[in-house]
């Protein structure tokens, strides 16, 4: 009796031992870290000064009304999350259908499409600054070459479309994920769904929209929630090709935080920001993680 | 003459089959137009490419490019990168696997609110974290360190770590758990005896992909680093392209450089991406 109720004991704490190193450093270096960033948008600080001058809600408020940068960055990330919701994914879904069948090479073309998202987006972001180059770079080579001179432009430096070659190149490095999901996806899906489909007349089309799709759904809402956190997350890429320029129009949240906090010493304006940013990414966050804990 | 229009005969299927292939290969080509104008920059010199644009041959090949960049400070950077990626996966790997073995196999009650917790730190955005990791490190004299990067890296690895082995863990059957335990095996025996040979492809998976990313991360490193022979390769790169922008052929053989370890591992670890990926979705 005494040596089984020992074991329990023993029991309660072991697994907490299994646990105590990855939850002690995620705690310090990340759930701290955060409580402790939304502390800080709640003062007035410029990171060196020995005070902080608390103002409650302050800092957003001026984010709202005083800081256009903030505006433009916000519609930005709307854009950009548009645009990953849109491109990346349907983009993967045509080719994990396109590549879901076996045939010869299918396994090549597969690594060919998935190869850009091993990349880093500081490489992407150097790789399509040159073929955005305006007079060297492949893009507008390719228009003159092709009789399309009025369609040059200088493209991430043009202050009206530059986020847009920016999104492009983030789509080229963010497709091979949604694909590779797919792909997984529609492994699951037996076979003989297809042919029972087909032997009732369904061609193609109907076979995707009434046998693959709605069996891709739990993918499918994957795949959106991830490449929405993603998108939110969008950075180094913004860095390593326009800085936010030209005149802050490419600023996203994640940039326009890093200049106010490292650039302009705003802590507080910085830090409002992040959080701004973190509340949006909860949106699709939360349906996210429900789905991963559901079926525990 | 006018053939019928019924799917099957509208067009031989040899035809289809070309013309399917024909489709298919101008796509990848097209997709990868960019990394065959950066092979080619990298392979000719500066005035070629002054002259002739991106993407033409190299009038010839001037392979000195590499030695160039590698000397210019591209060797920092890339074993800076190789002391990062091979302290943080390692490390990464024992104390995620411990966690998300006692998460399915140990009868933990807490289990789902843990692992909850856990996810929280997948959504994140850096940016929520920087000031306070700043003053953190500030604190313990580890800012332009790469020790301290490492450890920042382990931190924020946790959670995807955490979800991929568990999602493995939990294809490993209960009743042969269950059955060690009866003959007297430890929790801690189970984990490294039985546990852990049975994920070995999870582990494979799990260093694969955190291999990458570890190697292609970005904004920590920007924050905390702070001398130019600290840098690791991305942050290394967009430094050099800074420095030296008009210098497209050696830029372009450092871009290469720091993709060639990706390139190999992608080669021939392929099938691990796929797998990792899916079990971090299980």
């Amino acid at each position: 009796m005494k040596s089984a109720k020992a074991s329990d004991d023993h029991l309660r704490f072991l697994p907490w031992l299994f646990l105590a190193p990855a939850l002690a450093i995620y705690s310090v270096v990340v759930v701290y870290p955060m409580v402790y960033s939304a502390w800080l948008s709640l003062f007035r600080w410029d990171g060196v000064s020995p005070t902080k001058v608390f103002v409650g809600l302050e800092n957003y408020g001026i984010l709202l009304t005083q800081n256009d940068v903030f505006w433009i960055a916000l519609k930005n990330n709307a854009i950009w999350l548009v645009a990953a919701l849109l491109l990346p994914t349907n983009i993967g879904l045509g080719l994990a259908i396109l590549l879901n069948s076996k045939f010869r090479g299918s396994h090549i073309f597969r690594s060919i499409f998935y190869f850009p998202s091993v990349l880093s987006l500081a490489v992407v972001g150097l790789i399509w600054t040159w073929i955005y180059h305006p007079d060297l770079g492949l893009l507008n080579q390719a228009l003159s070459a092709s009789g399309l001179k009025a369609l040059r432009r200088n493209w991430l430096s043009d202050p009206n479309i530059a986020l847009y070659p920016v999104i492009i190149a983030a789509t080229w490095n963010a497709v091979g994920l949604p694909m590779l999901l797919f792909l997984a996806g529609l492994q699951t899906i037996p076979e003989e769904l297809h042919e029972a489909a087909k032997v009732e007349g369904a061609g193609p089309i109907q076979r995707f929209l009434y046998v693959t799709f709605p069996l891709l759904r739990e993918t499918t809402l994957i795949v959106l929630a991830i490449t929405a956190i993603n998108a939110l997350k969008a950075y180094d890429i913004i860095y390593a090709m326009t800085n936010g320029g030209p005149a802050n129009r490419t600023q996203l949240l994640s940039t326009w935080m890093y200049f106010l906090t490292y650039n302009y010493n705003q802590v507080g304006l910085g830090t409002a920001i992040a959080v701004v940013l973190f509340s949006l990414t909860l949106i699709f966050a939360i349906p996210y993680i429900r789905l991963m804990t559901r079926k525990t | 003459m006018s053939q019928p229009l019924s799917k099957n005969t509208y067009l031989p299927r040899k035809s289809k089959v070309a013309l399917f292939y024909i489709a298919l290969v101008l796509a990848a080509l097209l997709w990868f137009t960019p990394v065959i104008t950066l092979v080619l920059t990298a392979l000719k010199d500066a005035g070629d490419f002054a002259i002739n644009g991106a993407f033409s041959l190299p009038k010839s090949i001037r392979w000195s490019n590499f030695g160039e960049a590698w000397d210019t400070g591209v060797k920092n950077y890339f074993w800076n990168s190789v002391f990062v990626t091979s302290l943080k996966v390692p490390v990464g790997i024992v104390i995620e696997s411990l966690a998300a073995f006692a998460l399915t196999h140990m009868h933990f009650k807490w289990a789902d609110r843990v692992f909850t917790y856990i996810l929280i730190g997948l959504i994140v955005p850096m940016q929520m974290t920087l000031v306070p990791l700043t003053l953190l490190m500030n604190a313990l004299n580890l800012i332009d360190t790469l020790t301290g990067l490492t450890i920042l890296y382990i931190g924020f690895g946790v959670p995807f770590g955490v979800l991929v082995m568990r999602g493995f863990f939990r294809t490993v059957p209960t009743a042969i758990i269950e059955a060690a335990r009866i003959d007297g095996c430890s929790w801690f025996r189970i984990f490294y005896r039985i546990a852990l040979p049975l994920a070995l492809p999870a582990v494979v998976s799990l260093c694969i992909l955190d291999g990458v990313a570890t190697w292609n991360e970005f904004i920590l490193a920007q924050i905390f680093l702070r001398s130019d022979e600290l840098r690791t390769l991305p942050l290394g790169l967009v430094q050099f392209s800074t420095q030296f922008s008009t210098q497209y052929d050696q830029l372009a053989a450092a871009v290469l450089i720091s993709v060639v370890p990706i390139v190999l591992v992608f080669l021939f670890f392929q099938r691990y991406f796929v797998a990792g990926i899916g079990g971090a979705v299980k």
